[in-house]
């Protein structure tokens, strides 16, 4: 492994001299050693930790008073009713890999809707080009003041102005604002994945609606969907398999 | 013409560089990885925009498994593994390793209010059992079966958890109950309120008895942590499969509103807004 290497290009050396020596020690072993110790950790650990979506769902008591609810005015309300298409037993997915959700969405009351037969039906489509499309640009459109500040805001802190804690702490207090009024229903259809009820609330936080609420669909909502776009109903269901036998045995004590 | 002269080259290659290298990589990953932990089922979170870390201590996570990706089983088999549940427990610093102590007292406030609403079917542990407990990261199995299953080995438990479509798999949550005080609560409901009331003993006059019943101060700390990150909406996370059906998951966020969990957080991967 080591080796000491005489150097003998001086020729003729002195008698006595003592004799240099370079010692070379071979790594190789080593490398190998640590390749299988990188080896290791890249397969056994992650990098990635997972990022968290905080939410708060109203209590399911129904001890809470009437007081405590907040009542949304039919003006500034949107409802969303959220959908996914299914191809046998899973979600059917686009060209680009994204799963094919649907919403239907209609401002005001349900009655007024199913009246005026106004009921629109838009997809997640996010940004393109930087603009908000689909339901996005419905949502911000909305809440176009409270956004502008937020943006503002936004550029406060990217330009080191004010910390990240100010930001949020200020962004807060803007979407709290008494001019945002703007309530959202969210009402994930019985087909709705669960990445269809994220993309929801993602959509709420970024177009800074403060008032939003998970509701199931109401039968006028199936009504009004019935009623404008009958397509709804044909659109490809997935599969449900109710379980055989649902009921876990009790398995036996083991033997002390 | 003169003969070319091939000069020898010796063929060693100084690897000293190559190992400085490999060192600082090892470094690295050393440095800024987390161990994987063994999951009984694997979930691929939906993507959000929210970039908030999930928090590595005081925390417990709620996993919801998918159906199965196996293309080879028929679909009825595939769904069979879809909604059931699995929870873990995680204490202050290391989320392995240093939480016994709270999971031992979650496990025995929920074995006591289990077998105080079934008179009939009592289970009981024994200190090796718990003590098993203690040490396990995630697990999901009815109140009947768990006195087999903290018997078991790891080596069984592994090859046990591998079945997903096992009867005895994931925690029962069947029954639609709305009351949190309810007297025949689900076994998730009992988990759950187990968790809730472990992390609300902490009063002071429970710190005492606490401290009497031979727990260090380290342990109360660990207890009131818990608690803290309960009250804010962070002790809890949801974590399920982008493409389970949302009716699925919803019964599992519905159990937590009954039981006066309704601040929790769900666990995402990060997405750009543009999507």
């Amino acid at each position: 492994m080591a080796q000491i290497e005489q150097s003998d290009k001086g020729g003729k050396k002195k008698k006595g001299a003592q004799k240099k020596m370079a010692i070379h020690v071979d790594f190789t072993p080593m490398v190998d050693m640590n390749m299988l110790l990188i080896t290791f950790f890249m397969l056994c650990t992650t990098m990635i930790k997972s990022q968290t979506l905080q939410v708060v769902l109203p209590s399911n008591d129904p001890n809470v008073d009437k007081k405590d609810k907040t009542e949304a005015s039919a003006d500034n309300t949107i409802t969303m009713i959220l959908d996914t298409e299914y191809e046998g037993i899973n979600p059917k997915v686009d060209e680009e890999g994204k799963t094919m959700h649907h919403i239907y969405w209609y401002e005001g009351t349900v009655e007024d809707a199913i009246a005026k037969n106004d009921l629109h039906v838009t997809s997640f489509i996010g940004n393109e080009n930087k603009t908000a499309r689909g339901i996005r640009e419905v949502l911000q459109n909305r809440n176009e003041e409270i956004l502008k500040e937020y943006k503002a805001l936004k550029e406060k802190w990217k330009n080191k102005e004010i910390t990240r804690d100010e930001f949020q702490e200020l962004a807060k207090k803007n979407s709290s604002r008494e001019e945002n009024k703007l309530t959202v229903l969210i009402k994930p259809g019985p087909n709705t994945t669960y990445e269809g009820l994220i993309n929801a609330l993602d959509e709420m936080q970024l177009a800074q609606i403060q008032k939003y609420a998970i509701q199931s669909v109401s039968h006028e909502d199936s009504v009004l969907i019935e009623q404008t776009n009958p397509a709804f109903i044909k659109a490809p269901i997935r599969q449900i398999i109710e379980p055989a036998s649902k009921a876990a045995v009790p398995a036996a004590q083991p033997a002390q | 013409m003169g003969k070319v002269k091939i000069k020898r080259k010796s063929t060693l290659i100084d690897m000293t560089a190559m190992s400085d290298v490999t060192v600082l990589l090892l470094t690295f990953f050393m440095l800024t990885s987390t161990f994987l932990q063994k999951e009984p089922a694997m979930v691929i979170t939906p993507s959000s925009v929210s970039d908030e870390k999930v928090p590595t201590s005081d925390f417990v996570t709620v996993l919801v498994s998918s159906e199965s990706a196996d293309e080879r089983l028929t679909p009825e088999q595939r769904q069979q593994e879809e909604g059931k549940v699995f929870l873990s427990f995680a204490g202050s610093t290391d989320s392995t390793y240093s939480s016994p102590y709270v999971r031992k007292r979650i496990l025995e406030k929920a074995v006591s209010i289990y077998n105080s609403q079934h008179e009939k079917q009592k289970i009981e542990l024994d200190p090796n059992q718990i003590q098993a407990f203690s040490g396990i990261h995630m697990f999901g199995v009815p109140f009947q079966f768990l006195p087999t299953y903290l018997s078991m080995s790891d080596l069984e438990r592994d090859k046990f958890q591998k079945n997903l479509s096992d009867p005895n798999m994931g925690i029962p949550y069947d029954t639609f109950n709305k009351d949190p005080k309810s007297s025949r609560l689900n076994e998730l409901q009992i988990w759950f309120r187990a968790i809730r009331e472990t992390a609300e003993g902490i009063s002071k006059d429970r710190k005492e008895a606490l401290k009497a019943s031979g727990a260090t101060d380290e342990e109360i700390q660990q207890m009131e942590d818990f608690k803290k990150a309960l009250q804010e909406g962070k002790g809890i996370g949801v974590k399920a499969d982008r493409n389970t059906p949302w009716t699925v998951v919803a019964r599992v966020f519905d159990n937590l509103q009954t039981m006066s969990l309704n601040k929790f957080i769900i666990m995402t991967s990060l997405a750009s807004e543009d999507n």
